[in-house]
């Protein structure tokens, strides 16, 4: 942000009316402008020439990034070399001693890994459970942060709870639903008694399901967190001048509520999935290896094939796969939410 | 984003590996007698979670008696998990420095091999650890590919054995246990009574190591060692026979508690605690204290398991010496270390018959020292000293992780048609073969070698 946004915000007049369709075109960011939604619609012509020649767009402290930069450097960018560099190499336990001199295979392992692995049924496992987990949680936070959104008795109670999935670490709530999901275990009781015979949880065709239901448990408080940050961010002006104009409960949410959380439910989506799709422990701790064929997802199988086979070379080519598979429509969606533009004058605040 | 999460992990590790230097204590080797003043020896083994207080006794306990044989330090480093050792054994041989020493479990030994990251012991080194022939000669069969190339010195067994409920067999009017495995499913389902929840056989399915001994000893049993040269045979009929028998308990013979299709191997052991089961399957001396405290306390013996394969009349091969995987802990010396003199004059101490003995009291882990091996008097142990004797080595190859790994996936996708009461026949063809090319694609690997 450049001083001259918070001056808009000092200066600039809001007019109310304006908010919803503004509101939709420029997404609020995670960081203040949040809270400022709708008023770059005036004040965008003033700025435009004000960020060319502003002092503080000259003096910019590059030079902070240094120490961010070089960490990337270290621990990602070198990293992911090494990494592509192994994906050439016929590299396991035979070779794994001297493993810059491991035979180099060229395309071989990547070869392997597409033809000849279960690879690239785990990519569909792994997308097709994060889209299932994140379609189902969102509706789930939205509803949650809406209903917490105005005061009542015991609402710190409430959103103090409906945060406990989420402050669990993944390893204890994988623990804790493999031991309810054990054949006739807690859940299976349960669900005896009123006469359903579930089958297996942990085993089987299923799991797929369990995973999702876990992953749903415990990745829903994120969505309601950035949902309620989204809704703190309307201004009171605004439901006022709603209920002035006569809008319904549903009329309101959906034409001036929900434009505010198109932004934090797109960095939500994005964030949520590249968080499923990343989730080891989950799968791993709920179903240990050799995982089931139904949910043999991308980091158990990258996970196996290193660590179980001492493939290191064919798994850093099945990881590089991944990676540029779900980095195409990663960027697709980048450009289409206009998340990673922050620099584009106008295109996001 | 970190899709490329385990090769980037692995890469990091490599990264930091080499940027630490200083690990491992320097000087050079002092040739002769052992002076190791001032040097401090490294030493990775794994945690022991049941006696953590008496393991760091033991720790402080062999380090003085160290320090006054040679002069020098021993630094322990303990490690928590199978993946834990993998990952620091990874990180130090790709790097070239790390613990002197290293605990490995026997059937990780020929991975470990491969990697020729460990001394392969002459007979001179064989010396400095107290001569050959002071191991029980059964534990030194998963040591090396051959008598010549040995990298593992034995430190413990823990073969694998039953235990059985005298009363419930008594009540049965069963005299002895079992000795082929026909007998045993005969036995156990006249000790099965669903109505009492009493089951003949108490077994998890879904544990991680038992599926793939099982198969492994009936097969062997049979004649078929599963690793012929270079040719895997996954796809013998005595293979699927072995299946259908293990799955058969569960299935056919329903002596099994059908919820242990979710077992691990420590449920298992609860069940036959509470006194719920006439057997336990694949089980080691170190269930003892477990089951001391236990419903069965005094009330349980433990015999070798069958070794006459399924349908067969006699063992047939060295089937009989197949009671069970030879199965314990193993110490490797790393290749880079500086101070290997250091490190076998560790071994020796430890392999002595005082300090087995001391071990085996203290852990209840078989000794691998004959004499001190011999020397057990406990009938309680006796059937367990036995099948330490008839143990025999799973094949001594760098593919066969993936070969156990392979057995194992079998039963983990069977356990959905186990659950619903029958294994089709087809499908489960289907699941070996697959086995069965993976474990070959990963031999012919090991032969390029």
């Amino acid at each position: 942000m450049t001083t001259d946004s918070f001056k808009d915000l000092r200066t600039a007049p809001r007019p109310p009316a304006a908010l919803p369709q503004t509101a939709g075109a420029d997404l609020p960011s995670g960081h203040g402008a949040g809270a400022t939604p709708g008023h770059d619609g005036p004040a965008r012509p003033q700025r435009k020439p004000a960020r060319r020649k502003g002092l503080s767009e000259r003096n910019r402290p590059l030079w902070m990034l240094i120490p961010g930069g070089l960490l990337m450097l270290v621990i990602i960018v070198v990293p992911l070399l090494l990494g592509i560099f192994m994906s050439a190499l016929s590299l396991d336990q035979y070779t794994l001693r001297k493993w810059v001199s491991a035979p180099f295979i060229g395309v071989e392992n990547f070869v392997e890994a597409l033809t000849a692995s279960p690879l690239l049924h785990s990519v569909w496992l792994s997308v097709s459970y994060s889209l299932i987990a994140m379609v189902v949680t969102l509706p789930l936070g939205i509803a949650a942060a809406v209903a917490t959104q105005n005061a009542f008795r015991g609402r710190a109670v409430v959103r103090s709870i409906f945060l406990v999935p989420y402050v669990l670490p993944s390893f204890v709530v994988a623990t804790v639903w493999r031991t309810m999901f054990q054949p006739d275990g807690v859940i299976d009781s349960a669900l005896g008694s009123v006469g359903i015979d579930a089958g297996l949880w942990l085993n089987g065709p299923q799991t797929f399901w369990t995973l999702v239901l876990v992953q749903i448990w415990a990745s829903w408080p994120f969505i309601y967190l950035l949902a309620l940050s989204g809704l703190q961010s309307v201004d009171h002006e605004v439901h006022e001048a709603s209920a002035l104009d006569g809008a319904l409960w549903w009329n309101k949410l959906r034409y001036v509520v929900f434009p505010y959380l198109k932004g934090p439910l797109a960095l939500a989506f994005l964030i949520g999935m590249l968080h499923h799709i990343n989730n080891f422990t989950l799968p791993f701790v709920l179903f240990g290896v050799p995982a089931p064929a139904d949910v043999e997802v991308l980091p158990i199988l990258t996970y196996v094939t290193s660590f179980q086979s001492f493939r290191f070379g064919l798994s850093a080519a099945m990881a590089f796969v991944s990676l540029v598979l779900i980095a195409i429509p990663l960027f697709i969606y980048l450009r289409a939410v206009k998340l990673d533009d922050a620099e584009t004058p106008g295109g996001k605040k | 984003m970190k899709f490329a999460s385990s090769a980037r992990l692995a890469a990091v590790m490599t990264a930091a590996a080499v940027a630490l230097t200083a690990c491992g204590g320097g000087g050079s080797d002092s040739g002769g007698a052992v002076d190791g003043k001032g040097k401090k020896l490294s030493v990775l083994v794994g945690v022991n979670a049941h006696y953590s207080a008496q393991q760091k006794e033991w720790f402080s306990d062999i380090g003085a008696k160290f320090k006054a044989q040679t002069g020098a330090d021993i630094e322990f480093e303990t490690f928590a998990s199978a993946n834990d050792e993998l990952t620091r054994i990874q990180t130090s041989v790709v790097s070239g420095q790390g613990p002197d020493v290293y605990s490995l479990g026997t059937t990780f030994t020929p991975t470990a091999y491969a990697t020729q990251a460990f001394v392969t012991l002459s007979d001179d080194d064989w010396k400095k650890v107290g001569g050959k022939d002071r191991f029980n000669p059964a534990a030194l069969g998963i040591s090396g590919p051959d008598a010549e190339h040995q990298a593992g010195i034995p430190f413990v067994s823990r073969p694998f054995v039953m235990a059985y409920n005298k009363e419930l067999l008594a009540a049965a009017g069963i005299e002895k246990p079992a000795t082929t495995w026909d007998e045993l499913a005969q036995q156990a389902k006249k000790l099965t009574n669903p109505a009492t929840g009493t089951y003949g056989l108490a077994t998890g399915y879904k544990d991680n190591f038992d599926p793939w001994k099982f198969i492994w000893a009936m097969s062997v049993q049979a004649g078929n060692p599963l690793v012929d040269g270079k040719t895997l045979k996954l796809d013998d009929p005595s293979v699927k026979k072995a299946y259908e028998t293990y799955f058969g308990w569960l299935t056919k013979d329903k002596v099994v508690d059908p919820s242990a299709v979710g077992w691990s191997n420590s449920n298992a052991v609860a069940a036959f605690a509470a006194g719920k089961s006439g057997y336990l399957m694949m089980t080691t001396s170190s269930s003892v204290p477990t089951l001391e405290k236990s419903a069965v306390a005094g009330k349980y013996a433990y015999a070798t398991m069958p070794t006459t394969a399924p349908g067969e009349a006699a063992p047939k091969g060295d089937g009989d010496k197949a009671a069970s995987i030879l199965s314990g802990d193993n110490v490797v010396v790393a290749d880079y270390s500086k101070q290997k003199d250091l490190a076998f004059a560790y071994i020796k101490l430890i392999t002595s018959k005082e300090e087995q003995l001391n071990y085996q009291k203290i852990f209840g882990d078989l000794p691998a020292n004959a004499e001190a091996l011999k020397s057990l008097t406990d009938p309680k142990l006796k059937p367990v000293v036995d099948a330490a004797g008839k143990s025999k080595a799973t094949p001594f190859t760098g593919a066969w992780g993936d070969i156990q790994l392979a057995l194992l996936n079998v039963t983990v996708q069977s356990v959905p048609d186990l659950s619903n009461g029958s294994v089709d026949e087809s499908g489960l063809l289907n699941r070996i073969e697959d086995a069965q090319t993976k474990g070959q694609a990963s031999l012919d690997r090991a032969a390029k070698s």
